[in-house]
């Protein structure tokens, strides 16, 4: 089920709504696993029990540890739970893909697994992970109520495109939490404007996107069209899914991690790395870097993790040589960085704007294509390589048709409509027009959406892939 | 405003907005046909433990809760305005509005789908076309858009590249071009068809060609019910009706029309009302789609025949050939299998003409 769906807001949002305020406080975090079962058994019902057997592994698992703490059985419990998270994920999204190459380098053929990516594993794998090795390293108790385990495996809101909340981030808030009038309007709020970002500014630029894939004529204005297209419908669409994972998360008294901070503003790739997709970034950071050796190691050492760690991050996103290559890639950026390119960055004021968005459009072409030769391709055209004229007819249509969304969705990507908003509040006059304007724009944006939706069709998320 | 009460406000507008139109949603009994689009709506989907295991109920049901909104018409029309007039896009699913004409884009040139018209035209020269003295024409519809589309800078199919694409295939025909007769107000606004009372040079010339006769005495006519096309339901936006008129004459009132969708011979008339008021008022012309239909005219002074296969833009330009011909056979393979012409046709020496729109070529699965 998707959020940006029908069936989602309209019947199954209000019924676990109602369900959930009219329980009793005891009866809450079983309301939201039975909740967050249907919701993943709606789109993957053959998986549901591969997530159940997840969640079993880690929830004994850090029973175990706990019980073994000090001895060495819980180091080999942790192993064991690694091996069968790591496993599992392997075998579901890695598998194919290292059969794949196997055999195009032995030149055997051995036969691949064709088997379906569950939705959501790679996500509720790191969660399982980061609790498993937080109770290995003392950093919270094991729970012992499975319910509140599972419940904060399974969550519907952020069970299939994350954020990655961390088991210390929820621990007191799964054991007793508050619900709020302000909690509640700020989870609306949170939540319709995830919505909006969705459905309104990342789907209609995904169109952009499909016409670029689909033309038979490309040009070099329309491949930074293109390329421009897919950074801020990808943007739009993470972001917009972690705006209405953390929206609902407040609404049922939970606090999640921000999982994006106009990272567009960016001055450098360190800092882009530091405001995109963040909760994945700290997880790589606290499990990977850190374990490996972090900083405190040797240059050549240092590097040697930082490839780990971004080949590994690249390899996250997708089975697919693109995916490694895009994660590499930010992995000799920040390279360069920590080397020399940081300190030039901090005095180059406007160029260090343009060379980070310069950088991401660039990443997100390789990120985009299947096929590292389609890649290629698109680079060449950006830069005006491969005889492509610069513009034709077909793309200033292109240009004319979906220019104010691309502006709007440039405009969105930036802090201005909140300081807007802000600004607007910090008069008398200004505060109650805005109480007043609020929730007609929220309903407006609300019935907008539902209007996209009802005129559209199936639109999954972009990130259900990872 | 105290925090509270702003809170309070968005909680209450949203807590209404999402409960009503869930309830609504839930308890409104289920539209069966969408008369804007002219399709069936997804119906509440039959559940059982096979389609809830393999996922068919969930997807069907996804279709039914979008098909059976509430308010669904007006929701396409404040999606049409959001894309159109606030995000100021130049189409809305592809359908746009250019000087009081509504059309629809249609951009990529579908090789495979030329390849399927190409290879059933084949198959039908192969089997009933090659052997007897026929002479056979082909002509191609341009779409309403090919006209509309550079003026409003809009993006159109290519029209050339497919008219040499299909004469490539069909060689053995002779071509006739009729593009250069055609503009965008010999169409109707609201639909894809293009207007009886207007296609009289399009008739005569390919009549010319043909060597038959065209034209005559005509009296145009006017349907007193409103056409609200194809496009205009597909819009969603409020348009006005166009309206329907059709050509008279004293041979056209004499001719026998005779409809064989049943497999046996049935009286039908070259205009038919009721179908006007009916779903698509264009099946006006020829009662609409008719697999095998004949117009004989017992005042032709000659015993030529003519074989048209067609679509249904061949309805409304039939009865302007008649006037050459004792005899029109109108072949639909899209409602009728090639392989069974031979039980209902004697192909002899007749003429043959091939007159389809572009559109339909470039999206010829139907062909049979």
């Amino acid at each position: 089920m998707l959020f940006s769906g029908i069936p989602f807001l309209y019947y199954f949002l209000p019924c676990v709504l109602a369900l959930y305020f009219s329980a009793p406080k005891k009866w809450k975090n079983a309301v939201l696993l039975v909740s967050s079962l249907v919701f993943y058994g709606w789109g993957e019902p053959g998986y549901i029990w591969l997530m159940l057997g997840s969640i079993l592994c880690g929830y004994l698992s850090g029973l175990l540890i706990e019980r073994f703490r000090g001895r060495a059985a819980a180091k080999g419990v942790l192993t064991g739970a690694a091996a069968v998270s790591l496993g599992l994920l392997g075998c579901f999204k890695y598998a194919d893909f290292f059969i794949q190459n196997f055999n195009t380098v032995t030149g055997l053929s051995v036969p691949m697994l064709k088997v379906a990516l569950p939705i959501g594993i790679s996500f509720y794998t790191f969660q399982i992970l980061s609790y498993v090795i937080d109770v290995y390293r003392g950093d919270v108790r094991a729970q012992r109520n499975f319910i509140h385990f599972a419940a904060y495996v399974a969550l519907f809101p952020q069970l299939i495109a994350g954020p990655i909340v961390r088991y210390s981030d929820v621990a007191s808030q799964l054991e007793s939490r508050t619900h709020t009038l302000s909690g509640a309007a700020a989870g609306i709020r949170i939540f319709v404007l995830g919505l909006g970002k969705k459905v309104l500014i990342a789907n209609v630029l995904g169109e952009l996107c499909t016409a670029y894939a689909e033309a038979e004529e490309r040009s070099v204005v329309f491949s930074w069209m293109y390329a421009s297209a897919y950074a801020l419908q990808i943007y739009f669409d993470f972001s917009g899914y972690s705006d209405m994972a953390i929206g609902l998360g407040r609404l049922f008294g939970f606090t999640f991690p921000e999982n994006f901070r106009y990272p567009f503003l960016s001055g450098s790739i360190t800092e882009f790395w530091r405001r995109w997709h963040i909760s994945l970034g700290t997880w790589f950071r606290d499990y990977v870097y850190i374990p490996l050796g972090g900083s405190r190691v040797s240059p050549g050492r240092r590097l040697w993790n930082l490839l780990i760690v971004w080949m590994l991050t690249g390899l996250w996103h997708g089975a697919a040589w693109c995916f490694i290559l895009w994660g590499l890639y930010f992995a000799v950026l920040l390279m360069l960085e920590k080397r020399f390119l940081l300190k030039h960055l901090e005095r180059a004021k406007i160029f260090r704007h343009v060379y980070v968005l310069l950088a991401v459009l660039v990443s997100f072409v390789i990120f985009s294509e299947a096929d590292t030769g389609l890649a290629a391709e698109t680079l060449k055209g950006l830069f005006g390589f491969g005889g492509l004229p610069l513009i034709s007819d077909t793309q200033c249509y292109y240009l004319r048709s979906f220019g104010l969304v691309l502006l709007t969705a440039a405009f969105g990507a930036t802090p201005l409509p909140k300081r807007l908003a802000e600004k607007m509040q910090q008069t008398r006059t200004g505060a109650v027009l805005f109480s007043i304007a609020e929730p007609v724009v929220l309903g407006l944006l609300l019935l907008t959406s539902t209007a996209y939706l009802v005129d559209g069709s199936f639109n999954p998320f972009l990130y259900f892939r990872f | 405003m105290k925090d509270i009460y702003r809170n309070l406000a968005v909680i209450c507008v949203m807590a209404a907005l999402l409960a009503g139109l869930s309830l609504w949603s839930w308890l409104r009994e289920p539209d069966a046909y969408s008369s804007g689009e002219r399709r069936l709506l997804a119906q509440f989907p039959e559940w059982s433990v096979q389609s809830l295991a393999d996922g068919r109920f969930m997807e069907d049901f996804e279709e039914y809760a979008a098909d059976q909104f509430p308010l669904r018409e007006q929701f396409r029309a404040l999606k049409a305005f959001s894309s159109m007039k606030v995000f100021r896009q130049l189409d809305n699913d592809g359908l746009y509005e250019y000087g009081g004409h509504l059309s629809r884009m249609d951009t990529t040139l579908n090789e495979p789908m030329l390849e399927h018209a190409a290879e059933r035209f084949q198959y039908l020269y192969d089997a009933y076309l090659s052997g007897g003295e026929m002479n056979l024409y082909f002509s191609i519809i341009p779409d309403k858009n090919n006209y509309l589309a550079e003026e409003s800078g809009r993006l159109s199919l290519d029209y050339e590249q497919l008219v040499e694409t299909m004469r490539e295939k069909t060689g053995y025909m002779t071509y006739i071009d009729v593009s250069g007769l055609l503009e965008a107000d010999d169409y109707y606004r609201t639909d894809t068809h293009w207007k009886q009372e207007k296609i009289l040079d399009v008739a005569e010339a390919l009549a010319g060609v043909m060597g038959a006769e065209a034209g005559g005495e005509y009296t145009v006519n006017e349907l007193d019910i409103p056409f609200y096309g194809v496009y205009s339901g597909q819009a969603a936006w409020e348009t006005e009706p166009d309206i329907i008129r059709y050509l008279t004459s004293a041979a056209l009132d004499e001719c026998i029309v005779t409809s064989y969708s049943t497999g046996a011979a049935q009286e039908s008339v070259l205009y038919n009302r009721e179908k006007a008021g009916g779903k698509d008022p264009y099946e006006f012309f020829l009662s609409g789609s008719e697999p095998l239909l004949t117009i004989e005219n017992p005042l032709a002074e000659t015993d030529r025949e003519l074989i048209l296969f067609r679509d249904s833009f061949g309805s409304s330009l039939a009865p302007l050939l008649v006037e050459g011909y004792a005899k029109i056979t109108l072949v639909d393979i899209r409602y009728v299998q090639s392989s069974m012409l031979g039980s209902f046709i004697r192909f002899e020496d007749q003429d043959v003409l091939f007159l389809y729109s572009d559109t339909l070529l470039n999206n010829s699965l139907a062909l049979r």
